[in-house]
């Protein structure tokens, strides 16, 4: 509820694998990806998000309800999340979540600069980050991209906003911008748990799956940078932070495909990727290789919240769970209404 | 603190060779060893307790379960209690 006095990882463990475990199993997706979008609608209100599709379903239809549900139930849930936990709990939760409130940022950059509606940038939100509802109303209802900018001068976004800005109207498009809030969102992860905590201990298994997920970010960048042979500065997508990569080490790296892997290969993380990587060097598209390393962490911070329930560690992979979810139901639906095949909505999907 | 201990052992030595009888009765220290076994159990139902109700927050079905598991450190008070009549 607040941030002061001690945890209660107990109470908040308790709650959140009794949630963990109401989530879709690989048997509602096998089920989920044979429906039509209707179809998947109304599985949706016969379960968890049943007061979301009724809620929103006078207003919206087909897919866009789906997803409005979708994420107004993630909403929910991360609130209820931040609600039950105190003390260095509850600050914990709160700045992994901050990933909604770049999201919500970009949202708002997006929607002024094509000229949405305030309303429409209002859906498109996710309230579960630590932005209140006034700021996310006022950045909706914004003139210009620099008044978005002023407003998010106040929170941790600010950092290196103003260089961006210049380089955007310079350039009248909106990477940098969006880059650098995302950066700044990464580079704050590791504010909270300070980065020199001892090994095997809660907290520096939660700085783990942290560093973990920060050094798949930069994996994920590299080999897209690598394989499209673009000529970007690859330490302008740097995230500082990881184990895996340094500054400037990633610049000799995306020049050759091939001893980027091996790198990957012989990093920490090169056992559980392996197949992955043996499977990436067969077949041309990136994507089936993204999965798995979505799948990695997901496992991985899985194992930490057995190792150690009692800690940020089970709540972490309730957050990355759910998150994923979420992801995978959308891009059923979505694949669905586009009329992909069975199959490759099974590629796009990552499923423990 | 620590300068003073000798001292004070020497006053309880002293004490003990004028009324003859010990510092501490033996029912003064069953009490304090039951005052202890009941701070032990109430900070393992402090965790198991809250745990419990979470749980049964999010299910009811969990209330008879959640109860159980929370009597279970009672056993640590009963058996301290054993002391008082040891004594």
């Amino acid at each position: 509820m607040s941030a002061t006095g001690s945890s209660n990882p107990e109470y908040v463990n308790a709650r959140v694998r009794s949630r963990r475990a109401a989530l879709f199993a690989e048997e509602d997706y096998r089920k989920l990806v044979r429906m039509g979008t209707g179809e998947i609608a109304r599985y949706m209100e016969e379960t968890e998000y049943s007061a979301e599709m009724n809620e929103l379903g006078a207003r919206h239809s087909g897919v866009d309800l789906i997803e409005y549900a979708l994420n107004q139930n993630l909403a929910k849930h991360f609130n209820d999340l931040l609600e039950w936990a105190d003390g260095p709990l509850h600050e914990m939760i709160a700045n992994y979540l901050r990933k909604f409130d770049a999201w919500n940022a970009k949202t708002a950059i997006r929607g002024v600069y094509s000229g949405a509606s305030a309303d429409d940038i209002k859906t498109d939100y996710i309230r579960a980050g630590e932005f209140g509802d006034d700021l996310l109303d006022q950045l909706a209802a914004a003139n210009s991209v620099e008044e978005i900018v002023e407003l998010l001068s106040d929170t941790i976004f600010e950092e290196g906003l103003a260089d961006a800005y210049e380089e955007y109207e310079e350039s009248d498009v909106l990477v940098p911008l969006e880059n650098t809030m995302d950066k700044t969102f990464y580079e704050h992860l590791l504010d909270v748990a300070d980065g020199r905590q001892a090994p095997n201990t809660p907290r520096g298994l939660y700085v783990e799956v942290l560093q973990a997920e920060i050094d798949f970010r930069n994996i994920r960048n590299a080999l897209r940078l690598s394989r499209t042979g673009t000529d970007l500065d690859p330490d302008e997508y740097y995230i500082e932070g990881g184990k895996l990569f340094d500054e400037g080490e990633l610049q000799q790296l995306v020049g050759s495909f091939d001893d980027l892997v091996e790198h990957i290969r012989e990093s920490p993380y090169g056992d559980e990727l392996s197949a992955a990587l043996t499977d990436l060097n067969e077949a041309d598209s990136l994507v089936s290789f993204e999965q798995a390393l979505e799948a990695a962490l997901l496992e991985y911070s899985d194992t930490l919240s057995y190792t150690y329930p009692v800690s940020i560690c089970s709540a972490l992979s309730y957050i990355l769970a759910k998150e994923r979810e979420i992801e995978n139901i959308r891009a059923i639906a979505r694949g669905r209404e586009v009329g992909l095949s069975v199959e490759e909505i099974e590629t796009e999907m990552v499923v423990l | 603190m620590i300068e003073t201990l000798p001292e004070l052992a020497n006053v309880v030595l002293q004490g003990d060779t004028v009324t003859g009888s010990p510092a501490l009765e033996p029912s003064a220290a069953a009490a304090i060893a039951v005052g202890l076994a009941a701070i032990a159990t109430g900070y393992a139902q402090r965790g198991i307790g809250s745990a419990a109700v979470g749980a049964v927050a999010e299910d009811s079905d969990n209330l008879i379960s959640g109860l159980i598991f929370t009597a279970i450190p009672e056993t640590l008070i009963i058996i301290a209690f054993v002391t008082i009549f040891v004594v």
